[in-house]
């Protein structure tokens, strides 16, 4: 077995707690990252994905739970050094490559931006040096330093944002829907980025997004949310050739994909969260189904995948 | 098949500061009764301005038609006055946006959106509105629409809101409906719902799509005929079967490529390289030559001509030159054509 990253335990983030509107953004989800896998987490608009990534790595204040990374609890009460060494090993990328760069600073001060912090350039000459490094690592060059992220591209923003967070050298990389933004040429683009970056510094990483081909692809492991929790997750070959939760099988169903003949013989099937029929006394939880395939069911729900899985 | 609008050599420019932006560079396509015509490109083809133009929705103080017309119902749009215009959009050809929030007025209760076309293109009184408006509302799925007539935007999702832009699209019983990006804000599993409702309004009411997307799965899905745009140009038309399965131009073959399917396997993705054409300064030649692996050198001098694969496909490429050099497309991409009857790499067997 893969040795674990991070370990999830029973995350909870609510918003507006104890008012009319709380919402339970996530809601007592658990899973574990291994070392230089790339985890996919999908679902609908407002599952709670984001949500999840940004309670990771501590853009919110969890409501419950814990997140463990190497055997450390990312949450709770911190020092400012403490807290350094964790934003270190942990960085982001967003979705929107206009909205995450600040237009105001040159190219040269967003990606040394956590050089700076961290203290990582000895002097000026190695601050540059390390900038120009990035930059042709996200296949940029050095003349790009010096201008301001409007003179860029959708796609040379997305690779800013990535270099930006190569800059402090983490181990573990949230990417948040990192290329929805972007036209399907570039997309294939940035997604092989990744893939490169990922084989030559063995990183990690928690890749957010709802586009389920893609996903796919870049995924060793995929994760299914919906309303706040974690319904399904699998090996990605795993979870499309055998989906088992209901809504992964929903979702599954509802991608087009660039086939005239397949799209015109698909059957869209919907979900009913009714469909569990569950009672108070169920005790709804992750069951492992298959080695590394869990899904969230009843004792009940259970035995009965466990009994079509024999047939099959 | 009768045609309801014949876009000819239109050509359009936006006069800018940097200087003239050539956004159309020579387009030309028909759309037939009753079909849905997808355009697909990247962001900067032209496949929005494209259709923009056909609304006249473009800044008159800086989007100029250079030359070419715009057939509909015997009238030439490019030449129509803004009064004229006004009688056709929303009557005769209504549009539907990406975005079901911006497109819909916040601070005016559904209702009151909903009978809008209706009272300024048809005489009929408030009364009657209403109810017509409650109609489309049911037609379009909207629960209890009675209720939700008197309620605001932002009281509904993303993919009701949606629906509520299609059936004030659809007031007027439109000959041409333009979905720009309909569902591209949308959930999968609500983009699914909503391309439902469209095929389904469409079979009803018996009108004709154009619909613009980057998506290609969407396209496989709602496309009668797809119409590929690059650089201000279509490069390649033709029936979804001839564009998904025997695609002739390099960048329909790069389109096709640089999506995943859901068996493409760990190989890298094929990524098109380098980004699109300047167009304030156009390439001389084929625009996409400077991308393509493909390109010949004429490519580089001369921009190519339509040539026709059958009566219905045509793609501008030298590549179908009869004296042009024998090419292999992507493997993606003979693994399509091994389907495709009529195609080189066809291996039997029906689609």
């Amino acid at each position: 077995m893969a040795e674990k990253l991070l370990e999830i335990k029973n995350l909870k983030q609510y918003f507006n707690i104890g008012k009319a509107n709380e919402v339970r953004a996530v809601d007592d989800i658990s899973f574990d990252i291994y070392k230089g896998e790339t985890l996919g987490l999908v679902g609908e608009s407002g599952c709670g994905k984001s949500t999840t990534g940004r309670s990771i790595i501590r853009l919110y204040d969890a409501t419950d739970g814990d997140v463990f990374y190497e055997g450390e609890n990312v949450h709770g009460k911190k020092s400012k050094q403490e807290l350094k060494k964790f934003n270190r090993k942990m960085q982001m990328i967003f979705q929107d490559p206009y909205a995450s760069l600040n237009q105001r600073m040159k190219v040269m001060d967003i990606i040394a931006e956590g050089i700076d912090i961290h203290g990582l350039a000895k002097n000026q000459a190695e601050r540059k040096k390390m900038v120009y490094d990035l930059l042709e690592t996200v296949g940029l060059n050095k003349e790009h330093a010096n201008r301001y992220p409007h003179e860029f591209s959708g796609g040379q923003r997305q690779r800013l944002g990535i270099a930006r967070a190569l800059a402090v050298d983490p181990d573990f990389i949230i990417a948040d829907e990192p290329i929805s933004a972007l036209d399907v040429s570039i997309q294939a683009q940035v997604v092989n980025l990744l893939k490169e970056l990922q084989e030559e510094k063995g990183l990690t990483f928690l890749f957010i997004a709802h586009d389920l081909s893609m996903v796919k692809y870049i995924s060793d492991r995929i994760g299914v949310m919906y309303f706040g929790k974690l319904v399904e997750l699998a090996p990605a070959e795993e979870l499309y050739k055998n989906p088992l939760h209901p809504y992964t099988q929903s979702l599954l169903s509802a991608i087009p994909l660039p086939d005239p003949n397949y799209e015109r013989n698909r059957v869209r099937k919907s979900y009913d969260p009714a469909v569990h029929d569950y009672t108070k006394a169920d005790d709804v939880r992750m069951r492992e189904i298959s080695p590394g395939h869990f899904v969230q069911c009843s004792e009940r729900e259970f035995e009965s995948i466990k009994a079509a899985s024999v047939i099959n | 098949m009768e045609k309801i609008l014949q876009v000819k050599d239109l050509e359009l420019s936006f006069n800018t500061q940097g200087g003239e932006v050539k956004a159309i560079r020579g387009v030309n396509f028909d759309l037939y009764k009753g079909e849905t015509l997808a355009i697909v490109g990247e962001s900067g083809s032209g496949k929005s301005v494209t259709t923009k133009s056909i609304m006249r929705l473009l800044p008159e103080s800086s989007a100029e038609f250079k030359s070419g017309e715009i057939l509909f119902g015997g009238r030439d749009l490019t030449k129509l006055s803004d009064k004229e215009m006004q009688k056709i959009r929303g009557k005769e050809i209504s549009m539907i946006f990406q975005d079901p929030m911006t497109s819909l007025n916040p601070t005016m209760p559904i209702g009151r959106q909903l009978t809008e076309p209706l009272l300024k293109h048809q005489k009929i009184s408030k009364t009657e509105a209403k109810k017509v408006a409650i109609d489309l509302l049911r037609l379009v799925g909207m629960p209890k629409p009675e209720l939700r007539m008197k309620q605001y935007p932002h009281q509904f999702s993303g993919g009701q809101r949606q629906r509520i832009v299609i059936a004030i699209s659809l007031a007027c019983n439109p000959k041409i409906l333009i979905a720009d990006e309909p569902t591209t804000a949308l959930d999968v599993t609500i983009q699914a719902q909503i391309l439902e409702l469209m095929k389904d309004l469409q079979k009803k009411i018996d009108t004709s799509i154009i619909f613009i997307t980057h998506d290609l799965g969407v396209v496989a899905n709602v496309a009668d005929r797809v119409a590929v745009m690059y650089g201000g140009k279509i490069v390649e038309i033709g029936t979804v079967d001839e564009i998904f399965y025997n695609p002739q131009h390099p960048y329909t073959w790069g389109l096709l490529s640089s999506m995943p399917s859901l068996d493409t396997e760990d190989a890298k993705l094929y990524a098109i390289p380098g980004t699109p054409p300047d167009l304030l300064d156009p390439p001389k030649g084929d625009a996409f030559a400077l991308r393509s692996e493909y390109a010949l050198k004429i490519d580089m001098e001369q921009n190519p001509p339509f040539f026709k694969v059958s009566d219905t496909h045509s793609a501008a490429t030298w590549l179908l030159h009869p004296d042009a050099p024998r090419v292999e497309p992507p493997l993606t991409v003979i693994e399509r054509m091994k389907k495709f009857p009529g195609s080189r790499y066809y291996e039997g067997g029906a689609l």
